[in-house]
C-alpha cells in the first residue's frame, strides 16, 4: 500500500510551500516534490506601468534581498536606456551588492544554519535555535549579529534606508558617495573582514569535519553549475557573462551575453508549484538540471582575485577531488568563502578615489524596446527581461528568479535527505530537521522556513492510500 | 539613549512610528539620544540598544482605544525558543538583547491604535495623524526627564 507524507506548511511568512514524500509498500521514499503553492503574479501586475518604476516595484517581491532586484531591474532599465552608466555609479552599486550579500550570508549562516551546524541535528528542539547559539557559543553569536549590521549599515549609507532602498535608479544612483561616509564603510569593513576570516577558520576547523555523513546525503549528486563570472573568469557578482559547467568540471558554456540567456535556459512548469522549474535548454528537460548561488558561483569561476578569498577558494576545492563540489550541503562553506570576498572587495572599490566621483547617473529616455539585466543575487543569478511600448509602458515581463534555478535540484535533494533519514513508517523528529536543513542548504528565498527556524509550524503527516493518518509530527 | 519608531511606511497608520521618530529626529537627535526610523526591528538593533539606559518603541497598535496615546513597560520575552530572524517585536529584541549581551535596557513602548492599514505612502488617518503631536512630546518629556534623572545620579 502507497503512502504520501506532507510537509505543511513549510513557510511561515510566505506560507505557502509544502513537501510530499511518496512512499511505497515496503515504506521506502519513492519520490518527493517541493510544492509552492504561492502565486505572486509580479509579471503581469507590472504590465501597463512605466519602466520606470520597475526598480522599486520589483524590489518588493522580496523584504529580504530588494538589493538583488534592484540591482538586476536597474540594469534591465539601463538596457532599455542604450546607456552605459559612469564607472563611479558601477562601482557604488557592486559596493551595494557586496554588502547585500555580506548581510544575505551572514543571516543564512550564523542565523538559521548555525543551530544545526554548532548544536547538532538531534539536539532538543527547544534549544536548538538561535538562543541555543548565544548560550554555546556566546562570541561567535555577537560577531554573527555584527557582521550582518555591518551589510545593513553600508546598504543604508549608500541607500538611505536598509530595507527597499530608493537610491538606485536607471542609468546609476542617485547621489555620489561622500568623504565622510566612506571613511566609516572602510572602518566597518575591516572589522567585518576580521569576523569574517575568524568564522571561517572556526567553521573549517572545527565544524564541516563533523558533517561527512550530511554532506555525503544532503544533494550530493551531479548537476550543472550556471553563474556569472568577469571577462577573466574571476568570481562575479554585479556584470559579467553567463558559464555553465558540467558535474565533471567541463566548461559547456562561456562568456555567454546576458542578453542571450534564453539560448541556455528553458523554463519548464509542473502542476504541483507556482515556481518554475528553470533548465539546462541544450539537454532538455529535466536532465538539465543545474545549480546556481555560492557553490555554483565558486564551482565556477577560476579564481575569486582577491587575497584570501583565493586561499580559501583553494581550501573549498580540496572537499572534492577534481570535480567541482557537488554536496549541496557545502553551500554553507561557499557562503563563508564569498562573505571574505565580498568584504575583500568592499576594501578594494572604497581604497580607490575614483569613488568618490561626482559623475554618477546618465541620463536618457528609453531608446529601445527590450532590455535585460542580470546580477548575481546572494542566492544565485537573477534575471530581469522587459519589454515595453513607445511610450515607456511595460507590456511583458519575465523575472527568473536565484531560488526558481535550484527548484530542481532541491527537489532531488529532499528525495535523497527523505530516502537516507525516512526509514520507517514512525516519524522522527531528526527526519523532520534534516529534511528542513537540506531546504536550509539553499537558502531559498520562497520561504520563512528558513527564517523562522524554531517557531516553524512544521506538520508532516504520514497518511495510507485511504488518506487516514497513521502518523503525524508537528511542532511551532 | 535610543528612540526608535516602527512600521511601514506604505501600510496606511503603520507608518504612525517611523513618522514620529523622524519628527523626534530634529527635536531630540544628537550625541546622548539617537533617534531610529525604521521599517520593521531586526535582531541586529540588540548592538544598537545594548548599552542604552532607555529604549524607546514608537508603533502603531492594533488594540487600544482611538486617538489615545499608551505608554506600556517592557520586558524581554521569556519564551526563547519563538523566534522570527529577520523581524521581532520589542519583547524579542530585548531578549535578543539579553542573551547576546547579559543585559536589557529599561524600555518603554508609545502607541496609538491604528484605523487602517490599507496601501498608503505616509499617510496617517485623521485619528493617528492626531496622535503624532502628542505622542512627540510625550517622547520629548520622557528623554528630557530621563537625560535630567541620570546626570542627578
Amino acid at each position: 500500500m502507497s503512502q504520501t507524507i506532507t510537509i505543511e506548511p513549510v513557510t511561515r511568512i510566505e506560507g505557502h510551500a509544502r513537501i510530499t514524500l511518496e512512499l511505497d509498500e515496503s515504506g521506502k521514499v519513492e519520490d518527493a516534490k517541493f510544492h509552492l503553492t504561492q502565486f505572486r503574479g509580479f509579471e503581469k501586475f507590472c504590465e501597463g506601468r512605466p519602466y520606470r518604476e520597475m526598480p522599486a516595484l520589483t524590489a518588493r517581491t522580496c523584504g529580504i534581498c530588494p538589493v538583488s532586484h534592484l540591482m538586476a531591474s536597474s540594469k534591465a532599465c539601463d538596457a532599455l536606456l542604450c546607456v552605459r552608466i559612469p564607472e563611479v555609479a558601477e562601482s557604488l552599486r557592486r559596493l551595494m551588492n557586496l554588502a547585500q550579500l555580506t548581510q544575505s550570508h551572514a543571516l543564512s549562516f550564523f542565523h538559521l544554519s548555525s543551530p544545526d551546524l554548532l548544536l547538532g541535528w538531534d539536539c532538543d528542539p527547544a534549544e536548538r535555535n538561535v538562543f541555543g547559539v548565544m548560550f554555546r557559543h556566546p562570541q561567535l553569536a555577537r560577531e554573527g549579529i555584527r557582521l550582518r549590521q555591518i551589510g545593513q549599515t553600508i546598504i543604508e549609507m549608500l541607500g538611505g534606508k536598509k530595507v527597499h532602498p530608493t537610491w538606485m535608479v536607471p542609468g546609476g544612483v542617485s547621489e555620489p558617495l561622500t568623504e565622510d561616509k566612506r571613511t566609516k564603510m572602510v572602518d566597518l569593513v575591516d572589522e567585518g573582514l576580521d569576523i569574517a576570516k575568524r568564522t571561517y577558520e572556526f567553521y573549517k576547523d572545527e565544524v564541516v569535519g563533523k558533517f561527512k555523513d550530511e554532506a555525503k546525503h544532503f544533494g550530493n549528486f551531479p548537476t550543472m553549475f550556471l553563474s556569472l563570472v568577469s571577462p577573466r573568469g574571476h568570481l562575479e557578482h554585479y556584470d559579467g557573462c553567463l558559464r555553465v559547467k558540467d558535474a565533471n568540471g567541463h566548461i559547456v558554456e562561456d562568456m555567454v551575453p546576458c542578453e542571450d540567456y534564453l539560448k541556455i535556459i528553458g523554463e519548464a512548469v509542473e502542476p504541483y508549484s507556482y515556481m518554475k522549474f528553470p533548465y539546462y535548454r541544450p539537454r532538455g528537460y529535466p536532465n538539465g538540471i543545474y545549480r546556481v548561488g555560492p557553490l555554483a558561483r565558486l564551482n565556477n569561476c577560476d579564481s575569486c582575485g582577491t587575497p584570501f578569498a583565493d586561499v580559501a577558494l583553494a581550501e573549498f576545492r580540496t572537499l572534492q577531488e577534481a570535480k567541482p563540489v557537488s554536496s549541496s550541503f557545502h553551500y554553507h562553506y561557499a557562503r563563508l568563502v564569498e562573505i571574505i570576498f565580498a568584504l575583500e572587495s568592499m576594501t578594494r572599490i572604497l581604497d580607490d578615489p575614483a569613488i568618490l566621483g561626482k559623475r554618477v547617473r546618465a541620463r536618457a529616455r528609453s531608446n529601445t524596446e527590450e532590455g535585460i539585466g542580470v546580477a548575481e543575487a546572494p542566492r544565485g543569478t537573477l534575471i530581469h527581461h522587459y519589454r515595453i511600448d513607445e511610450d515607456g509602458l511595460m507590456t511583458w515581463m519575465n523575472l527568473v528568479i536565484a531560488t526558481g534555478h535550484n527548484n530542481l535540484a532541491m527537489n532531488r535533494g529532499i528525495k535523497q535527505v527523505a530516502q537516507k533519514y525516512v526509514k520507517s513508517k514512525k516519524l522522527q523528529e531528526g527526519m523532520l530537521n534534516r529534511v528542513e536543513a537540506l531546504i536550509r542548504c539553499y537558502d531559498p528565498c520562497l520561504s520563512c522556513a528558513s527564517h523562522a527556524f524554531g517557531q516553524m509550524p512544521l506538520q508532516i503527516e504520514l497518511r495510507d492510500a485511504g488518506g487516514k493518518v497513521i502518523d503525524r509530527v508537528s511542532r511551532g | 539613549m535610543v528612540v526608535i519608531g516602527f512600521g511601514s511606511p506604505i501600510r496606511g497608520d503603520d507608518a504612525f512610528g517611523p513618522l514620529v521618530a523622524d519628527r523626534l529626529a530634529d527635536l531630540i537627535g544628537g550625541p546622548q539620544v539617537e533617534v531610529l526610523s525604521r521599517h520593521i526591528l531586526t535582531a541586529e538593533l540588540a548592538e544598537t540598544v545594548r548599552d542604552a539606559s532607555l529604549v524607546v518603541f514608537i508603533d502603531a497598535a492594533t488594540t487600544g482605544e482611538v486617538g489615545q496615546v499608551v505608554q506600556h513597560r517592557l520586558a524581554a520575552r521569556r519564551e526563547r525558543e519563538v523566534v522570527i530572524v529577520h523581524a521581532v517585536d520589542p519583547p524579542g529584541l530585548l531578549a535578543w538583547t539579553e542573551a547576546l549581551y547579559g543585559r536589557t535596557p529599561a524600555a518603554l513602548l508609545l502607541s496609538t491604535r491604528g484605523v487602517s492599514f490599507d496601501f498608503a505612502h505616509c499617510q496617517l488617518s485623521a485619528d493617528v495623524q492626531s496622535a503624532v503631536e502628542p505622542t512627540v512630546q510625550l517622547a520629548q518629556t520622557l528623554v528630557r526627564d530621563h537625560l535630567a534623572d541620570s546626570q542627578r545620579r
